[in-house]
């Protein structure tokens, strides 16, 4: 897995002609760096969607440019944007769009055919990462027969299998329980954090902010407030950056939720210092 | 590729049978149209080929039996005798006629026989004699059953009664039989006491048969001399010529309703899952191993449709024989090699309608919860 750099730079998407056009994105930048996760939340048609299928090369802008490593890849021809997809994007869905007649190892097993791996070698992938996600007794299960957290879990393992820098995620929690949700949160950070995958997440779970790097909020079409999240490394808590308690120490700076987090961390490193 | 394809095929069991038994119909109709007409060549080249003779020799110009008048002199017979190579002749006299039992009229070749011809007459007896002898006659088994007659009764030929001394086997077809009398009774109803309408010849086992039909020919000037599989395949081809435009009808017929079940199964096998085709594209899948897959779906239904239409041919070929009816199903290497070719374009052609929709699908779709 190479390490890949998503960019949109001035994208505008519009609908229908004349009287009836729609411009359901208008002049959006964006750029995600590896390791990232970024939220982007908003209200129903505020473009979230249409965002997200250009961000994964389903869909090209009607202006501006999709860059992928520098690369422009929203002019590419209709035949060349599989393979950009097949290779470079995990998409996860809300509705875990599983293959119903595969099982959930069949189900995985075939994007790593379709990159080019031979059957056994899909398999063996496939299976690693189905056990690796602790579905070791779903191998054969269709997905009839999983659990909402176990399709997603194999939705995540299908995603993953081609080795993709984007995770592009569409309410990967939305129909799943609280703990499971939370389960799901941790395994696209940690797919973030260890694996330097970059993670987009379009949803309105408001979880999901605490394992975002940023959180978007897409009004209209348009970003109306970019919130940077950071951590406080005292309570662990995921802070507004502009909201947070900051604290310049040894040359580097820190966020804190409240000024109680600020201070027992000085004291801490005091402590350590002497 | 070919795993979801099966999958997509045997996950819903009530489609699968749909689609199969509808092909399986659709080819058994072609198969057993093919059969019977091959069945019906069969018995009507029958008489030829179970004759017993190498060569048949007819008036000049004469390449058959059924449908053909042929007439020769009756000392030909004594020419032919001479030619070195010929170790025996069998003069008969034939001619399409009815099969008389009270008002039941029976289509049958009639053959005049000289007495204890060696060639030419009843080759399977199931009952009474095989060489019928004045004002006797040997007619088919099944003829006789379906008008109750057996031996002592008696028929009509040619507008005169025969005691019906034999029943013969294998000698009816769907629309006629063959019916044996001697060729002094032949002559008396017919006229012409000194002709005769076929020759057949029994060559001497070192001689070549088709050699010496062509020194028959060369010798005699005005005749026309075939060897028997040489005889056999041209009457073949009258019956073929005839029956070709029914035969084709029919295939075309079995072809359209073949295609028609299984496109349309096919297609809303494909509908059914056109959001899982538009995932497979999202997740990067060409439009080429999507349309492979729908062929593919297509072909393993005609195939399998292919083998249960061919054994439910098979199986009642062999309920007709059992029941003895005067039918004769003949499935052939060719016939499956016809079938099978049609098999393969009714897959091909069933899988472009659902490929047109894969065509069109907008991989984003997936992400508009469509």
């Amino acid at each position: 897995m190479g390490i890949s750099m998503l960019q949109a730079i001035h994208i505008t998407k519009r609908y229908g002609f004349g009287p009836t056009e729609v411009a359901a994105i208008q002049d959006l930048s964006i750029k995600v760096d590896p390791g990232e996760v970024v939220l982007i939340m908003g209200p129903s048609g505020s473009g979230k969607t249409t965002l997200l299928s250009m961000l994964g090369a389903l869909l090209k802008p009607s202006t501006g440019e999709i860059r992928l490593n520098g690369d422009v890849i929203s002019m590419l021809s209709e035949n060349r944007l599989p393979d950009i997809r097949l290779r470079k994007f995990g998409f996860i869905f809300q509705d875990f769009n599983l293959l119903s007649a595969l099982s959930a190892l069949e189900n995985v097993a075939l994007v790593a055919e379709l990159i080019g791996l031979n059957k056994n070698s899909a398999r063996k992938k496939a299976e690693s990462l189905l056990i690796n996600m602790g579905l070791e007794a779903r191998l054969s299960f269709l997905p009839e027969k999983l659990s909402g957290g176990e399709k997603q879990r194999v939705a995540i393992a299908r995603a993953l299998v081609n080795d993709p820098t984007i995770i592009l995620a569409d309410e990967p929690t939305a129909n799943l329980d609280s703990k499971v949700g939370h389960e799901i949160m941790h395994l696209l950070r940690a797919m973030a954090k260890e694996q330097n995958r970059s993670v987009i997440i379009v949803s309105h779970d408001q979880r999901i902010k605490d394992i975002a790097d940023r959180v978007l909020w897409l009004e209209d079409g348009e970003f109306k407030e970019m919130v940077t999240m950071v951590m406080d490394p005292v309570c662990g808590m995921m802070i507004d950056r502009e909201k947070s308690v900051i604290l310049d120490w040894m040359g580097k700076t820190y966020y804190f939720c409240a000024s109680g987090c600020r201070d027992e961390f000085i004291n801490h490193q005091e402590t350590v210092t002497q | 590729m070919i795993m979801l394809s099966v999958h997509n095929l045997f996950q819903n069991k009530i489609r699968l049978s749909i689609s199969i038994g509808g092909v399986a119909l659709a080819l058994s109709l072609i198969f057993s149209l093919n059969a019977i007409f091959a069945g019906v060549e069969e018995r009507i080249t029958a008489y030829i080929n179970n004759s017993g003779a190498d060569i048949f020799i007819a008036q000049s110009g004469v390449q058959n039996m059924h449908m053909a008048s042929s007439s020769m002199p009756e000392t030909v017979e004594d020419e032919v005798k001479t030619i070195p190579g010929v170790e025996f002749v069998t003069p008969i006299n034939y001619v399409p006629n009815m099969v008389v039992v009270g008002d039941e009229r029976n289509l049958a070749y009639i053959i005049g026989l000289p007495p204890d011809a060696k060639l030419g007459g009843p080759w399977k007896i199931f009952k009474g004699s095989r060489h019928p002898k004045s004002g006797e006659a040997i007619i088919d088994r099944f003829v006789a059953e379906k008008t109750g007659i057996s031996i002592g009764d008696e028929v009509e030929i040619f507008g005169r009664q025969f005691v019906v001394a034999g029943l013969s086997e294998e000698t009816a077809s769907l629309v006629n039989s063959f019916a044996f009398i001697s060729r002094s009774d032949f002559s008396t109803v017919r006229g012409g006491a000194n002709t005769i309408n076929f020759l057949l010849v029994k060559a001497r086992p070192e001689e070549n048969p088709e050699k010496l039909a062509k020194t028959i020919e060369s010798q005699l000037g005005n005749v026309t001399a075939r060897t028997t599989a040489a005889f056999s395949s041209l009457e073949q081809k009258v019956v073929k010529d005839m029956s070709t435009d029914v035969i084709n009808l029919m295939n075309l017929i079995g072809f359209l309703i073949g295609l028609a079940v299984t496109a349309l199964t096919i297609y809303t096998a494909t509908l059914s899952r056109r959001s899982e085709y538009g995932v497979m594209k999202a997740l990067g899948a060409r439009n080429s191993y999507l349309y492979s897959t729908v062929i593919t779906q297509a072909l393993i239904s005609v195939a399998i449709g292919f083998v249960v239409g061919a054994i439910f041919t098979w199986l009642v070929s062999i309920i007709i024989q059992g029941l003895g009816l005067n039918l004769t199903m003949n499935i052939t290497a060719l016939s499956l090699i016809k079938v099978g070719s049609l098999a393969l374009l009714i897959g091909c052609i069933s899988a472009v309608l659902p490929i047109r929709q894969i065509s069109k699908l907008d991989p984003a779709m997936i992400f508009r919860g469509r």
